[in-house]
């Protein structure tokens, strides 16, 4: 089977087409390009190849589109020089203002969190109260077909607003936005996920699509949300509305707007489930590689002054100023009657629902996982991905409604009314059907009623009916073009079967036993089936004991949050990562895959690699730079040799984004003499063209000053970080993705670059079925 | 008022003597000397431990009271209050016993409470008492049962939880007019019931109208924020007559319409889903070759690992 492993690896797929390939390459290479450079052969390489080969989109896939963050430092020649200039003072200062921007990333988060929450509630309660009077209307004198087309159309017509939206202006605000802060606080800059377009896009969208009705939540865009105010507020200043307040300077790069789009993620979440050291642990589950003691504490402090400012607003909308006792966007309600508590022979009864949990949550994911297939290779049109989500909304509303004309389950009202919008239809009076109490409501007011109704709100054919229902209509909703979330519909889910799972609990041991509490089961079933659909682990642990405010309950949902995850990988993974693959992001996991240490990073990098020269031509630069076949980012500066075929020793590394802003500058060698009359270049010429740097056609060049030369020596980092070839894959991956590194040289015995290990290179492997797999290249 | 009468459901009689004379007993706890002959107070003499005293009384004298000097004795004024106290408890708590079921306490014991209550604010905020002791003082505070206290703030509570002064004018002396109306409206209703008491579907048919309005008349009251236990009672077995004792119960005829549109709508996607499967164009996506080492070198490479 060892044979079996290497074919797998043998650069796989294209065992057909090496054979004809390989000697073009070279006889190129020889001719064309072996005068001038040392190691630049391979522009022919795309030319020569025939027609490049065309597949389906899979999950098997690296998108050419997603580049790495700089987090490595560049420790230049400017950089040291501005560390000289700067005073205690200064950093004193810069730590100051790190605060500042924590506090106003909270502020603004929590702002954002209160805004979505009263539209909601307020485009809701019109919707509901339009449907209602009209149900009520059409109860008595006939037309209830009536009452379902203008509830179909109301929720149509909410989604279609928000889908458009989506789907016509800001297609990366779809979705909850977890998976894309993942891949940013992995190290991914997805283009335009952290804008400010996107944000309003994204709040928009959000509030459209729960009046809509869809089977959504509003708190997994929270997280996104956050991340956006803090990419902005960091900077400074916003590029979309071409508006810069020149404060916050020093912050214009990836490293730090990394680490506040962290604190940012906390917020968010922190808003969303009022649970902020659940955000803060988020913000470490998902980017812990690049964390210290500081920064926990500043990320604490924004999700704490975020979920305060929530809490403060909300406060002040519901007249009661000054109190605050609502924390976050979804209120668990409090669980410390005697009836809730729990013991010790219930354990394995949480362990088993935690599998269950596991179980359902996988099946959600495969569900999901074709849909997405399906929809990414038939419904990328926005115009269908519009028409998609506003059937979505049509159906939900339709079956809804049947579920709740069919169902018989009348109860009688609750002493203190909890739902709002309760519906009579062809119950007696005083009572109301149990079925709208789920379905007619906002998704979180029904994971409420099911947590705490007192037993016997709910009979437990309607509660398995509703369960079967609504997972199908969340598996339909999740990844459809409109923004919206996946925890809620999840918490339902499993609040649902929960439920029904300790009301038949009660039922087998017949006698009238206290421990039977069906809102107790509820809860765990949320948590068992919310962990078996994402998986995450610590934080979604503390999230859901501080979202229920009850430590005791510590516990039973970590176990069942442990079985759920066991269970469910043995399946299919977390529903995040499902799509994180199938956007072909090249994200890297905690470690490499197991059973890599063979390969070495001579097979992993890309060779032979594009450098410059310490002193280089301009011409040259700016034709390597426009070539839109390879669109490389970093570029080994190399000590020039005399002789040609062999590679040049390194001496620094330097980025596209630098080049781009010297040719601006035309720093030229030439130019040197006249130069001195201007000013001389600093760091912060680089930081303003952050993070949009113009691309290289927009910079002209003319004929006379490709002759130029430039010396890189200034602005290269000097000492980049380097591996040599015979250097394990593990060892590699460990180094890339603990120092967040974006380019990784690989040189000989005698410092001389033969390759260039980036990301998208180790991404690559993965354990599949059979062994050790990799991914292919794809332009997307 | 009196059409209430008629839904006694529970009778009541039995379970208010039990009651009263358990209040009885608590009552005469605090100092049975002071209970003068109301001829609900009959004690069982059972209920107070008399041997225990005597037992007791070979130690100690039997009355505790009289050891104590007399600045640390409840004073004549104080005991008075607490007699005054004693009673309008006594009758309060008959009367919302009484009127437990059907629920009409709002209606019948205002009156009890409100003077309940002027004496127990008496109590507490005294300032006349002569001596420097007050009041309050020496009966809510002296020790830590608190008894005048806690029973006062029980009943208060039940009070406050039937939401009675939502029933009664400005003043609480008097039920409030649109109490007065809906009881009106509610008596309507309830007459026309029983002129087609045979006929259920004739009095589904014929009550409806005045049904319906004692149904707006609630709501509005609902909204308003101007009911009280007892007319949520009322209410309550009202529409418990209606939907369960007469069956005037909605029918369900438009399953058919339901359905129609229900499938047409759970047809669409189906629709979608096949057209934009079989019209739309796959998107397929160009595989890009990396640069790698020569392949041959390197499968070699990997080939000699593993022989």
């Amino acid at each position: 089977d060892m044979a079996n492993i290497s074919k797998k690896v043998s650069w796989s797929g294209r065992g057909d087409d090496r054979g004809e390939r390989t000697p073009l390459l070279n006889g190129a290479e020889d001719g064309k390009y072996n005068r001038h450079v040392l190691c630049f052969p391979q522009i022919t390489q795309d030319i020569v190849r025939s027609r490049p080969k065309e597949i389906p989109h899979n999950e098997k896939l690296l998108s050419l589109k997603y580049e790495s963050l700089d987090y490595d430092n560049s420790e230049n020649q400017l950089f040291l020089e501005e560390e000289r200039r700067m005073s205690h003072m200064g950093f004193r200062c810069l730590e100051t203002r790190r605060w500042v921007i924590c506090g106003l990333i909270g502020f603004l988060t929590g702002l954002i969190a209160c805004l979505i929450d009263i539209a909601v509630e307020k485009l809701a309660g019109y919707k509901y109260s339009a449907v209602k009077q009209n149900i009520e209307k059409f109860t008595e004198f006939g037309g209830l077909s009536i009452s379902l087309i203008l509830w179909a159309v109301l929720n149509s017509a909410f989604v279609m607003v928000g889908a458009i939206a989506v789907a016509f202006f800001e297609p990366f605000a779809a979705g909850s936005g977890i998976p894309q802060i993942k891949c940013y606080l992995n190290g991914v800059k997805i283009p335009r996920v952290v804008r400010l377009k996107t944000l309003a896009i994204k709040v928009f969208g959000v509030i459209c699509s729960v009046a809509g009705g869809l089977a959504v939540g509003k708190e997994g865009p929270m997280i996104h949300s956050g991340a956006v105010v803090a990419a902005g507020v960091s900077q400074g200043r916003s590029t979309s509305l071409k508006k810069d307040f020149k404060i916050f300077e020093y912050f214009r790069r990836d490293t730090e707007k990394r680490d506040f789009v962290s604190a940012g993620a906390a917020a968010g979440v922190s808003a969303a489930f009022g649970a902020p050291v659940g955000g803060v642990l988020f913000s470490l589950e998902e980017g812990a590689s690049f964390w210290n003691q500081m920064l926990t504490w500043r990320i604490f402090f924004a999700s704490m002054i975020s979920t305060f400012t929530l809490n403060f607003f909300l406060s002040i909308y519901h007249g009661k100023p000054g109190e605050l006792s609502s924390p976050g966007l979804i209120n668990f309600g409090r669980f410390d009657s005697d009836s809730v508590q729990y013991n010790l022979y219930e354990i394995p009864l949480f362990i088993i629902m935690g599998a269950l949990g596991g179980v359902l949550g996988a099946l959600f994911n495969v569900i999901n996982y074709w849909l997405t297939i399906f929809r990414i290779r038939y419904i990328h049109r926005p115009c269908l991905q519009v028409m998609e989500a506003m059937l979505v909304a049509a159906v939900t509303a339709t079956v809804s409604f049947a579920m709740i004309y069919f169902s018989n389950d009348c109860q009688p009202l609750g002493q203190d009314n909890t739902e709002e919008y309760s519906l009579q239809l062809f119950c007696a009076d005083g009572e109301y059907n149990s079925m709208a109490t789920a379905f007619f409501n906002t998704p979180e007011r029904s994971v409420r009623s099911l947590f705490h109704n007192p037993p016997g709100s709910y009979n437990p054919l309607t509660l398995g009916v509703f369960t079967l229902a609504y997972f199908v209509l969340a598996v339909w909703t999740y990844g459809l073009t409109v923004s919206a979330g996946v925890f809620i519909p999840s918490l339902l889910i499993g609040a649902a079967w929960g439920r029904l799972f300790g009301i038949l609990l009660s039922t087998i041991t017949s006698s009238q036993s206290i421990w039977a509490d069906p809102g107790k089961y509820a809860l765990i079933g949320a948590a068992a089936q919310l962990g078996g659909i994402v998986r995450m682990t610590l934080s979604l642990t503390v999230i859901l004991v501080e979202a229920t405010g009850s430590v005791t309950y510590g516990f039973p949902i970590m176990l069942v949050l442990m079985t759920a995850k066991i269970v469910g990988d043995y399946f299919i993974e977390g529903l995040y990562d499902v799509h994180i693959k199938l956007q072909s992001v090249p994200f890297l996991h905690w470690e490499a895959p197991p059973t890599s240490h063979w390969l070495t990073a001579r097979e992993v990098m890309s060779s032979p690699v594009t450098c410059f020269n310490r002193v280089e031509k301009v011409g040259r630069i700016v034709d390597v730079l426009s070539n839109t076949s390879t669109n490389h980012n970093g570029f080994p500066v190399v000590a020039h040799t005399t002789e040609n075929d062999e590679p040049g020793k390194i001496c620094g590394l330097i980025l596209r984004s630098q080049l781009i802003v010297l040719l601006k500058h035309k720093v030229f060698v030439e130019r040197a003499s006249s130069r001195l009359s201007h000013r001389k270049l600093q760091l912060k010429d680089f930081r303003d063209a952050y993070p949009r740097f113009p691309p290289i056609q927009s910079i002209h060049v003319s004929q006379d000053e490709r002759e130029c030369m430039m010396d890189l020596t200034e602005f290269m980092n000097p000492t980049p970080y380097t591996v040599p070839q015979e250097t394990s894959l593990p060892r590699v991956f460990k180094l890339f993705r603990a120092l967040g590194l974006r380019h990784l040289v690989v040189v000989d015995n005698e410092n001389r670059v033969v390759g260039l290990v980036t990301r998208k290179d180790l991404a690559r492997y993965h354990l599949g079925k059979d062994g050790l797999e990799e991914l292919h290249l794809a332009q997307t | 008022m009196e059409l209430l009468t008629r839904f006694t459901f529970v009778s009541a009689c039995l379970f208010a003597e039990w009651a009263v004379t358990f209040i009885a007993v608590a009552n005469c706890s605090i100092s049975p000397s002071e209970m003068n002959g109301d001829s609900a107070l009959k004690l069982p003499s059972a209920v107070i431990p008399v041997s225990q005293k005597s037992t007791l009384g070979s130690f100690y004298s039997l009355s505790l009271s009289s050891t104590f000097p007399e600045d640390l004795e409840v004073n004549e004024y104080c005991t008075e209050l607490l007699r005054i106290y004693g009673q309008r408890y006594v009758t309060f708590a008959n009367c919302l016993v009484t009127y437990a079921r059907p629920v009409r306490v709002c209606q019948n014991c205002y009156t009890g409470f409100n003077s309940l209550e002027d004496i127990y604010k008496n109590i507490s905020f005294d300032k006349s008492a002569p001596g420097n002791v007050s009041c309050h003082d020496s009966l809510m505070r002296s020790d830590r049962l608190m008894l005048l206290y806690t029973l006062f703030i029980k009943l208060d509570e039940i009070w406050t939880s039937a939401e009675c002064k939502q029933c009664l004018n400005e003043d609480q002396d008097a039920l409030s007019n649109d109490t007065l109306y809906f009881m009106a409206t509610l008596n309507q209703s309830l007459s026309c019931f029983e002129q087609y008491q045979r006929n259920h579907t004739e009095l589904c048919k014929d009550c409806k109208t005045s049904y319906k309005r004692l149904n707006e008349v609630y709501g509005r009251m609902e909204k308003n924020q101007m009911l009280c236990i007892d007319l949520e009672d009322a209410m309550n077995m009202t529409q418990h007559l209606w939907s369960k004792n007469f069956r005037c119960l909605l029918p369900r005829e438009e399953t058919v319409p339901v359905i129609a549109v229900s499938s047409f709508m759970l047809f669409l996607p189906i629709i979608f889903y096949l057209s934009s499967f079989l019209h739309s164009e796959q998107k397929k996506r160009k595989l890009i070759h990396p640069k790698r080492v020569k392949s041959s070198s390197s499968l070699m490479n990997i080939q000699d690992k593993f022989s």
